[in-house]
């Protein structure tokens, strides 16, 4: 049996199984169509529901299940998480597991397509060493400007974002994987 | 002992959603020969060396202690390992995967329990061993001996695995 302990380590496997078999695009429709539009539907139906609410709800609920360490901001026009220590990379970081390429593509690579599905964009940084951000706004509304309250919970303004071994790949409103910033 | 450790003592049940989706994204677009080469090719990976050698090295022991510390790590799971000199038997009474899926009201790909056969035998075959599977759709029966000690696996006594 495969299980869900070890889950992020043979999901891991499994992206550089179907690049490999299938080429990137399969990927890509693994993401939209196994995770977004099939696992994760209760997230999708929730936000497409109540928005910026469903999102609080959905990650209130999943990141908590996964042990994160996060913090996040539900406001009128955007909802905003700070992933300080991801559960998922973090596994296959301690473990010294690598089969793919960027395995933090992932994340938008279903959460974008779901977005896009509910009427929102996301601005996203990753770092790859198990930090990133993430903000959602409604399609057609500006990016919001960091919210100097939040300033000391912004992960990209913490000691650790970016060190001389870190590669930041940078999303701006985007809706999938394929649309990483040059 | 488990060759990858997490923080946490169990891992998170909604997983199952993904693996769940993962076999019908499969089987889907590319049908169930494919879907049986990805378990397989799983099994004989780089991923599960750690288990192989471990199985390879220290015999049934290490594959009863492996399923033990494996089923504790899943949530809600039912599963009784007993060893003796020949086998190791796995009594899942209760599957953590199917339970969370029917819990959900999710729709089970139907072939759902083969990979646990697909995935185990090609795992089990490079320490030497094999398995063969009883039952299926929330509780099975799992054997694991040394290799070409029993009839080749049966697929119909594999049961397909209902959706709520």
């Amino acid at each position: 049996m495969i299980g869900c302990y070890d889950f992020c380590g043979h999901y891991e496997w499994t992206f550089a199984w179907i690049e490999k078999n299938f080429g990137h695009d399969v990927l890509l429709a693994y993401w939209k169509e196994a995770i977004a539009e099939d696992s994760q539907i209760h997230a999708s139906q929730l936000i497409k529901e109540k928005g910026f609410a469903g999102m609080e709800e959905y990650w209130g609920h999943t990141l908590a299940e996964e042990g994160a360490a996060y913090t996040s901001s539900c406001g009128k026009d955007s909802f905003r998480i700070d992933m300080h220590d991801c559960p998922s990379k973090g596994f296959l970081l301690a473990n010294g597991l690598s089969q793919h390429k960027d395995y933090c593509d992932h994340c938008i690579g279903w959460i974008g397509p779901m977005m896009k599905n509910a009427g929102f964009v996301v601005d996203h940084e990753h770092n790859h060493l198990g930090k990133c951000w993430w903000s959602y706004r409604r399609v057609g509304e500006a990016r919001q400007p960091s919210d100097p309250k939040a300033a000391t919970s912004n992960i990209e303004a913490m000691p650790g974002w970016a060190p001389s071994s870190a590669k930041i790949d940078r999303f701006n409103g985007a809706t999938g994987a394929d649309q990483k910033q040059a | 002992m488990l060759p990858y450790r997490d923080s946490k003592a169990q891992g998170a049940a909604d997983f199952y959603f993904a693996i769940n989706a993962t076999f019908r994204f499969l089987k889907r677009r590319f049908g169930i020969e494919k879907l049986v080469k990805y378990w397989s090719e799983l099994g004989e990976s780089s991923y599960f060396q750690p288990v192989a050698e471990s199985w390879r090295n220290d015999g049934l022991p290490a594959i009863a202690e492996y399923w033990r510390d494996f089923f504790q790590a899943e949530p809600n799971a039912s599963v009784d390992v007993t060893y003796s000199e020949q086998r190791v038997f796995l009594e899942v009474k209760q599957c953590p995967a199917i339970y969370h899926l029917r819990k959900n009201s999710r729709c089970i790909v139907s072939e759902f329990c083969q990979h646990c056969f697909y995935v185990s035998d090609a795992l089990a075959s490079r320490a030497g061993f094999e398995v063969r599977i009883k039952g299926g759709n929330g509780a099975c029966e799992q054997t694991f001996a040394k290799r070409g000690s029993s009839a080749p696996q049966d697929l119909g006594s594999i049961k397909m695995a209902d959706s709520p």
